[in-house]
């Protein structure tokens, strides 16, 4: 019996010892090739059961999402019979959401505008066990073209980036991601700033932060932040809409501006996304930010009709 | 041959969680731990050494699995130190009734506790400490919740392959226990 339990206590102690390596190897920066292969293998495995479970659970999936929708569909309809009183009272202001709808389409051709290269992808998985990361895998990976820091985009705006890729999959980190700071800046005033995630989603369900880098520059609520951009479009291509300021967090003795900011992307309902893997020919600049607004009070009345 | 059936349900848990589990649209973002509840289920009738194994293993795949959102062998690592502190158990109380499920619990509050702490100590933006204990607290109530339908099956498997060893045994005798 005492040489069994020493036997189990090496055998604790060799596996425990393989494992603390493991994790000092995939923790260095750059690719471990131990650890690239063993993810490597993984991908191959993961690949054809998702895709198998994508094809069994469809049916299932419309399903769920039947079954989650009644349980809040009070609310839904309290909610709707209030938006469309709202609605009737806003017909007048018709021409203002003909702007706004024209505005939402040229969003939606954000990717041609600039003229990038993008790869679709649908992204299979949303939570882990632990909890901690906002990260997505797609079902996309370096058989597509698709690299580690490349920019993940879908229609409304940014995603976030790849931190890592396998031959079929690839793993996303989201903006929300506590680890995930994007340089940004205001679409209008183009003043300079980082956008954090704060993946508060059981705190005040705001999950971005910005933050601007000069003392003297002021935000205020409706603003849309885009991307800065950075060296060679990794990871991040310039112009991107991140989100639209939603609070001005006014704290005294703070050197710089703090804010809350409402992301362009719905990530409760991400399905089909973009990996930007090419830049265009020559450097779109500004060209995929949307147009000015025409009026000067045109950004406050989006900030206020979008409340 | 007494370890294809935990290695089976090992590898079955580990496909769930991976494939099915991690992509339902689950709220606040917190998704029950199907493996873990397989190693609890399985340690709780094995050896030490065939406990500490069987987590390493299980560990290993999901590390190694996407999302490659944290380091290979963190999982690894605690799942082993689980299954090997869960069968090194000698009170057979924790086998019957309510036992199986405080081990679960206790197993998941450890391991999640100790992935943040090894996140502290990997300098993992983050593992910080408000939302951590929030993850800890919700992430363990959502195991539980669905503990019964994985530790009642294991341990119904695990109880027939380890032949009833203990049923009559007050104390457990080592040598004859679990799937090595």
């Amino acid at each position: 019996m005492r040489r069994d339990g020493s036997r189990a206590r090496l055998v604790v102690g060799v596996l425990a010892a393989v494992s603390l390596v493991l994790v000092v190897l995939d923790s260095r920066a750059g690719t471990d090739p131990v650890t690239g292969a063993a993810r490597t293998v993984g991908d191959a495995v993961f690949r054809p059961v998702s895709a198998g479970v994508t094809f069994a659970g469809a049916p299932f999936a419309g399903a769920y999402e039947t079954l989650s929708a009644a349980q809040g569909s009070r609310e839904r309809i309290d909610e709707l019979e209030r938006r469309n009183q709202r609605l009737q009272s806003r017909l007048q202001s018709r021409d203002y959401d003909e702007d706004r709808a024209e505005r939402l389409d040229e969003l939606l051709q954000l990717a041609g505008r600039g003229g990038y290269e993008i790869v679709p992808a649908q992204a299979v998985t949303r939570v882990t066990a632990r909890g901690f990361s906002d990260t997505v895998t797609l079902d996309a990976g370096r058989d597509d073209g698709v690299r580690a820091d490349m920019t993940v985009v879908d229609g409304d705006g940014l995603v976030g980036r790849v931190v890592q890729a396998g031959p079929s999959t690839a793993t996303v980190m989201l903006i929300t991601d506590h680890a995930s700071a994007v340089g940004a800046r205001l679409e209008d005033s183009q003043e300079v700033g980082v956008a954090e995630g704060a993946s508060e989603e059981t705190g005040d369900g705001t999950p971005l932060r910005f933050e601007l880098m000069s003392a003297d520059a002021r935000m205020k609520e409706g603003q849309r932040v885009v991307t800065l951009g950075s060296h060679e479009d990794a990871p991040f291509v310039p112009g991107v809409p991140i989100g639209t300021i939603s609070r001005v967090e006014d704290t005294p003795g703070r050197l710089s501006r703090t804010g809350k900011a409402e992301p362009a992307v719905d990530f409760g309902s991400l399905d089909v996304v973009g990996v930007i893997v090419a830049g265009p020919e020559d450097d779109p600049r500004d060209s995929l930010l949307p147009d000015p607004p025409q009026a000067a009070g045109g950004s406050d009345a989006d900030g206020e009709g979008g409340r | 041959m007494k370890a294809t059936v935990p290695a089976l349900l090992v590898l079955a848990a580990v496909l769930v969680q991976t494939a099915v589990v991690n992509r339902l649209p689950l709220p606040w973002g917190l998704a029950p731990d199907l493996v873990l509840l397989v190693v609890v289920g399985i340690a709780l009738w094995s050896s030490p050494v065939a406990g500490a194994v069987t987590g390493f293993a299980a560990g290993l795949a999901v590390d190694v699995l996407p999302p490659a959102d944290h380091e290979i062998g963190r999982t690894a690592l605690l799942l082993c130190l689980a299954g090997y502190a869960i069968a090194s158990v000698r009170d057979s109380g924790v086998r019957s009734g309510p036992g199986p499920y405080v081990a679960a619990a206790g197993t998941a509050l450890g391991v999640t506790a100790g992935f943040v702490l090894l996140g502290l100590v990997l300098g993992d933006p983050r593992a910080q400490l408000p939302d951590a204990v929030w993850t800890l607290l919700g992430g363990t109530a959502m195991t539980l919740v669905v503990s019964p339908a994985v530790l009642v099956p294991t341990g119904a498997l695990m109880r027939r392959i380890t032949g009833d060893a203990y049923s009559d045994l007050p104390v457990p005798v080592t040598s004859g226990r679990g799937w090595r």
